[in-house]
């Protein structure tokens, strides 16, 4: 049968197990892409736990910006890898998740913030990633629909460009992760509530659920907003606090706008998706809460910073505007690894940029599981580092910096 | 065919894709182009079917076209004006032909999801496929370059009571709580109060005020009484868009937003009509029964002199009895319920007037397509006694209403299906918000209007603080009666399982019951998750008309109840909102000193520092750093913050928000603060000078004031210090004269003593300057000896000039941003924010003596005593270049190809004649003399310069000039 006419088989697990080799807690892109990886390196007695629908929570809330151009070394090199699995992953998953490669604009408004891109751009650079600093001629020619005159209370002076840099559709990913990890023999669990975690002399024994209890060896939290509370089941405590972040989108309309828009000095970033919305995002709110409730001055601000960068959008009407909630760190990085509880494997502090991240932690938190050993690309992000003092630090480059 | 009834205004002319047409005063866009003959007013979103009036409400995509450049404008709701530029949408090359259509007949090709499945490989030609797709998609056209000014205004509003909706429940709502005493908002999203009654004809019942009245003349009574109550306010034209946490209200109406807050909250929102189900359901000609009234009396269009009603409820009857009193004739009403018997029941007086017009009635009917193409011309049924075709040009959906949900659904109010209703009824709101009217399921007369009333006048009785009365007695025994009502109805038929063809459950995006079907067999069989899959609900209209349809189609579907499916969540806005009306107009802040005007007869260079506009140079940047250096500079400090921490506790506040100490600093002195945050990061420097026992001046850098001001609250917040914490910013204005003439200047302006044995480095003294009180900080940032000098803000001028002339003959000049940054780095003094990022302690920034370890606690104490354990990994450190130009800020600096450290500042030094800066390098590099190769990058790429690591400043190294 040609194309269109395939159907999918997307499927859940009818009954949970008394046992797995590995459970997985979080149903979203980085619990499916590990899952996913996992049945890869042939673990395959794995389950998947959420306790809503596959996806619910930030994999499909998030703005789905995919980019490299981060500020430091293992950063860059981290998410250079995730850029290059994402480029690969319709043909891997047999899905198409439509990334649409238009480039990634981080705008700069003073001198300072030129500054600040050009030490992302040598560090990108120096890494073999696609970045450079570019000023109105070439953003003109880029996002021809910016503001680059002397109108706005900051004028636009240099963008960092990054070419690999674009927006992907959330729910494909999420989708076709669960797929294939189903088609390779694991567990997924949706609506299955977990409501502790059992641990037997320092190590893990296996999880309750809403639906029963599962002895499991290895259980990895993967829960993102959620972490710290899934965390705390086993005793352990994470530096992590999490915050509420808000999008909104407006009607589809006929594109004009390519590339992803960001703007740091004015909390905002934009891009139009592939059916033509706009999408428009902040940072996250100043406040911690697990609220997924909506504000208002969310958009009455970034629909006055989106305007300062996109006259031409006066018009446009706002459709929708949702709330999720990310997990932030103290550096805004990561945390992947071992605990100091057997068993319990953490992928958690995803922040805001948990998303771009999703398809390499899967890859390489499989590794970690099924060879008991720390890959390189993950090491920097251990739990250790805030005990021995060594900080990731990517405020300045992935704050709002979507 | 649509003829335009008697009594219209006078002409409107405007434009319809270019061509003139004409229109009505009171004509909205839609009625006056479907009166002049236009009745296709867009194409669909994916196959491009002509589509044209459906709801004349604007829930539903239909109608939106672009409007003087506008893209979206649901014209069905916008009023006619003279010279309006209408054009179509989403059409090429014309409405009446478009290309695309051929989709419609395609379609097999194009199924749910069909982008998911295709083009995956070759890998290599995705990019080309994208930018295909991407070409179709959107609806709306913007000129990219336009910049539409369209006057949005904001208002802030307070009410004890928000009543949302002017139906007859949300007026007698507003009457009653005003009644009670309340302010009152009434929100009505139409031109005038009065809600359905404004398009029905029948007696109302139920309340003394509108007794006897037929539909009409008690919306005009209700509008009266709502006039002539001073203490209600109506917003007419606005729609109440999104419910927020604390009961507060984004309402929009036209260019104006509206924020209003109100303690109770009374929700009439009423209930609509959706579209129904069947083959070809969207031809033009099929519209609800609303749309139909709507247009004969709102805006005096008749669409056709004879309809076919569809109903699967009694509330079919009475809209088709109201339609014929409307003067649109019925031939047939077809009720869709399989027990005939109960058609009509509950409407006897409709049933009866119904036959006496020999209305044909078609009970236990069902619709299987619509006929014809660009307009209805049929419906094509099935009745127990075979197929039937039923001609008409018109067909009138009137299914049961849905109550209108949305706003409560953003309250985090789930709807509770009621399988007796068969629909979606409200949950149980929170403290302070009612719900009234349809919206509760039961649309008899007396339940609606009494209902009203009594929510009314409990909010009324509530926002006031009024004492009970009999009212939660009468509404306990009207919730009794609500439910009495509910409990007697038949419920109603599923729906028949969706047969063959486009049967359309989602206008906006195209979507069909069979694709639907499709999505659910796919695995996609929740609401949720087949939401996102086939984007039912998730297109201009958000689901306003599809979202209940949805869930009983799928509930249909997958063998479940619309009781476990539920609703997916409503998220505000209610309707679409424009970007500019929620930006407001365009205000931004931007402060500028009490010298500006100064600076500007100076001819100063102006560069932007937060709000702040400060100079950056005032023409040769060289002699204003000469000046400094040989004689005497002046620079214009007011932006930088200055906060009073004063009370009983505030010393030991400050040495606690700080890593080092100030309880201990004497009066009349001033010390170097920097700031840590948690991780024992530098996030602010500056000085604190202590002026009495119990009052300290603390001021922070340009751009920091806000988080910091706010950081010291933060950590006074539920503490029981005795600290009060003042932002006296623009209470002052600052000055630093500095430079070794300095002193001379100060000796001709003050009569304080400024000998160095009275006012030595670091000292801090109040006084007159210039004849006005000031505060006199010795201090500086440039090198030099140095006063700050504070005085009051209206007096920020004067001591410019007074200053300026004193100095004038010891050779004074005025210096900028730009002087003071090369001074500093001459001095290599590290710009917090500049040359640290989130990553800087104060070890490694170079301030590790302001760290004073064997301080019980501070902020930031424990990683600072970790990063003195470990040792510095990085340096922030000097530089001298050697050979090569002066690399930009940010530049990186490398050995073997690989970053070793980045330069944060680099300035030419004309003093030192050669480029100096700031970088951070690994803590091995940082030694004295060692060569570095900084890359020069943007602009000058694979260009590199030399230079060595410099440790100590370039500039008077051991401070003498300053302390002098």
């Amino acid at each position: 049968m040609i194309g269109p006419l395939r159907r999918l088989r997307m499927g859940v697990a009818k009954s949970l197990k008394p046992s797995y080799d590995v459970v997985i807690i979080g149903g979203g892109s980085h619990g499916l892409a590990t899952a996913y990886e996992l049945s890869k390196l042939g673990v395959k007695n794995v389950a998947v736990l959420d306790r809503s629908y596959l996806g619910s929570g930030a994999s499909t809330r998030n703005t789905a910006i995919i980019r490299s151009n981060y500020r430091t070394a293992q950063g860059v090199a981290f998410y250079d890898e995730s850029v290059k699995l994402y480029e690969r992953m319709s043909v891997e998953l047999g899905l198409n998740v439509l990334f649409s490669q238009h480039g990634h604009l981080t705008l700069a408004h003073t001198e300072l913030a030129i500054a600040g891109l050009r030490v992302r751009a040598e560090t990108n650079q120096l890494l073999g990633v696609d970045s450079r600093v570019i000023f109105h001629d070439e953003i003109r020619r880029i996002a021809p629909a910016l503001d680059l005159s002397s109108r706005p209370r900051f004028p636009i002076q240099a963008a960092l460009f990054h070419p690999p840099g674009g927006i992907i559709r959330h729910d494909a990913v999420v989708w076709g992760y669960a797929r294939r990890a189903q088609e390779r023999g694991v567990d997924l669990h949706p609506y299955t509530d977990v409501t502790g975690i059992d641990v037997v002399e320092g190590r893990v024994t296996g999880v309750q659920t809403s639906r029963g209890p599962v002895r499991a060896g290895i259980v990895v939290n993967a829960t993102a907003g959620w972490a710290s509370t899934i965390a705390q089941m086993v005793g352990l405590r994470l530096p992590i606090v999490t915050h509420p972040l808000q999008a909104l989108v407006t009607e589809p309309l006929k594109p004009f706008l390519d590339p992803v828009l960001v703007s740091a000095t004015l909390h905002v970033y934009v891009n139009q998706t592939d059916r033509g919305e706009l999408v428009i995002g902040a940072e996250i709110d100043p406040y911690a809460s697990y609220s997924m409730r909506s504000t208002l001055p969310f958009l009455e601000t970034s629909a006055s910073h989106a305007l300062e960068l996109l006259p031409a959008i006066a018009g446009v009407k706002v459709l929708r505007q949702w709330a999720g909630i990310c997990d932030m760190t103290p550096d805004y990085s990561p945390i992947m690894g071992i605990t100091p509880v057997g068993g319990f494997l953490v992928d958690v502090g995803w922040g805001t940029y948990g998303f771009k991240a999703a398809p390499v932690s899967g890859k390489r938190m499989a590794e970690l599981i099924a060879t008991g050993r720390v890959p390189d690309l993950i090491a920097p992000f251990a739990l250790e580092r805030f005990y021995t003092d060594s900080l990731i630090g990517e405020k300045a480059a992935a704050a709002v910096s979507h | 065919m649509a003829e335009r009834l008697g009594g219209g205004g006078r002409a409107i002319n405007f434009s319809w894709n270019g061509r003139r047409h004409e229109g009505r005063d009171g004509d909205t866009v839609a009625s006056a182009l479907l009166a002049d003959g236009v009745e296709v007013l867009s194409r669909s979103f994916k196959y491009h079917r002509p589509r044209a009036i459906l709801c004349d409400a604007g829930r539903c995509p239909n109608c939106m076209v672009n409007v003087d450049g506008i893209p979206n404008v649901r014209s069905c709701v916008t009023p006619l004006r003279e010279g309006m530029d209408v054009r179509p949408q989403n059409a090429w090359p014309s409405i009446g032909f478009d290309v695309m259509s051929l989709t419609d007949r395609f379609n097999r090709f194009l199924p749910v999801g069909f982008y998911y499945k295709t083009f995956i490989r070759p890998r290599a030609l995705w990019p080309l496929y994208e930018t295909v797709l991407r070409r179709a998609a959107g609806i709306g056209r913007i000129d990219e370059h336009g910049h539409p000014e369209l006057h949005p205004r904001k208002r802030h509003m307070f009410a004890d009571v928000a009543v949302i909706g002017g139906g007859p429940a949300g007026c007698l709502a507003a009457l009653e709580a005003a009644a009670a005493g309340a302010q009152v908002v009434l929100i009505d999203d139409q031109p005038e109060l009065g809600g359905h009654l404004r398009v029905r004809t029948s007696e109302v019942a139920g309340d003394q005020r509108l007794e006897g009245l037929s539909g009409r003349e008690a919306a005009a009574r209700l509008r009266e009484l709502v006039a002539a109550e001073p203490r209600i306010e109506h917003l007419a034209d606005a729609t109440a868009a999104g419910l927020y946490e604390g009961n507060l209200i984004g309402v929009t109406q036209g260019a104006t937003f509206v924020r209003l807050r109100a303690p109770q909250i009374v929700l009439a929102t009423g209930q609509a009509e959706r579209p129904m189900l069947f083959r070809d359901n969207d031809r033009p000609g099929i519209m609800l029964a609303s749309a139909v009234l709507r247009l004969v009396w709102l805006q005096r269009v008749r669409p056709a002199p004879e309809a076919v009603v569809l109903t699967d409820d009694d509330h079919g009857w009475r809209q088709a009895t109201e339609l014929i009193a409307a003067g649109v004739g019925v031939t047939a009403l077809v009720d869709t319920r399989p027990d005939a018997a109960a058609a009509g029941r509950s409407v006897p007086a409709e049933r009866a007037a119904l036959r006496a017009a020999g209305v044909e009635i078609l009970a236990g009917a069902r619709p299987e397509r619509a006929l014809g193409g660009r307009h209805v011309t049929g419906l094509r049924i099935h009745t127990p006694a075979g197929e039937r075709d039923l001609r008409t040009g018109l067909v009138a959906l009137a299914g049961r209403p849905e109550p209108v949900l949305s706003l409560l659904a953003q309250e985090g109010v789930r709807a509770r299906w009621d399988d007796q209703l068969g629909e979606f009824v409200p949950g149980d709101p929170p403290a302070g918000i009612t719900v009234a009217g349809h919206m509760r399921g039961a649309g008899e007369d007396p339940l609606v209007l009494a209902g009203g009333a009594l929510a009314g006048r409990a909010a009324g009785i509530a926002a006031r603080g009024l004492a009970a009365d009999g009212t939660a007695d009468r509404i306990r025994d009207h919730e009794r009666r609500v439910a009495e009502t509910v409990a007697g109805r038949t419920p109603p038929a599923p729906l028949p399982r969706p047969g063959g063809g486009k049967q359309f459950v989602c206008f906006c995006e195209d979507v069909t019951a069979k694709e639907l079907k499709q999505g659910i067999e796919e695995g996609f069989d929740t609401l949720e998750t087949l939401k996102r899959y086939s984007t039912v609900m998730m297109g201009p209209c958000q689901g306003k008309m599809c979202h209940g349809l949805s869930a009983r189609v799928h509930a249909g579907l997958a063998d479940s109840s619309p009781a476990v499916t539920g609703l997916t969540t409503a998220r505000p806005p209610f309707q679409p909102i424009s970007i500019a009306a929620l930006a407001g107009p365009h205000l931004s802040r931007i402060r500028r000193t009490a010298m500006h005007e100064r600076h500007d007869a100076l001819g100063a260079k102006w560069i932007d520092m937060g709000d702040w506009k400060r100079p950056l140079h005032y023409g040769d940047v060289a002699a204003e750093v000469r000046a400094v250096h040989e004689a005497v500079g002046l620079i214009d400090v007011s932006t930088l913050g200055a906060l009073d921490v004063s009370g009983a506790d505030a010393g030991e506040f400050l040495d606690w928000i700080h890593p080092n100490r100030f309880s201990d600093l004497r009066v009349g002195r001033v010390r170097y603060r920097a700031m840590l945050d948690d991780a024992g990061i530098v996030i602010d420097d500056g000085a604190v000078a202590r002026l009495a026992a119990e009052r300290f001046f603390v001021s922070t850098t340009t751009g920091n004031l806000d988080g910091v001001d706010q950081w010291l609250r933060w950590w006074l917040a539920g503490s029981q210090r005795r600290v009060a914490v003042t932002d006296v910013t623009g209470h002052y204005a600052a000055v630093n004269l500095a430079g070794p003439r300095a002193r001379e200047v100060m000796a001709k302006v003050t009569d304080l003593d400024v000998s160095r044995a009275a006012m030595p480095y670091l000292a801090a003294v109040e006084g007159l300057v210039a004849g006005v009180p000031a505060v006199i900080l010795r201090i500086g940032f440039v090198g030099e000896l140095g006063f700050e000098i504070h005085v009051p803000a209206d007096y920020g001028a004067h001591l410019w000039d007074t200053l300026v002339q004193a100095g004038r003959p010891l050779g004074l000049a005025p210096f900028g941003v730009e002087a003071q940054r090369v001074l500093r780095l001459e001095k290599q003094h590290a710009i917090v924010g500049q040359d640290t990022d989130a990553l800087s302690t104060p070890l490694e920034a170079g301030m590790g003596w302001v760290v004073k370890a064997e301080k019980p606690d501070f902020i930031g104490r424990d990683s600072s005593a970790a990063v003195a354990g470990r040792g510095p990994r990085q340096v922030l450190t000097g530089f001298e270049i050697v050979e090569g130009g002066v690399p930009a800020e940010g530049a990186a600096i490398v050995r073997h190809g690989t970053a070793i450290g980045r330069v944060t500042s680099s300035k030419w030094s004309p003093t030192l004649n050669r480029a100096i800066g700031l970088a951070w390098l690994t803590s091995d590099e940082a030694v004295e003399g060692r060569s570095l190769t900084i890359r020069l990058g943007v602009g000058r790429e694979g260009q590199t310069s030399s230079a060595v690591v410099r440790t100590r400043p370039f500039y008077d190294p051991d401070g003498e000039r300053l302390r002098s």
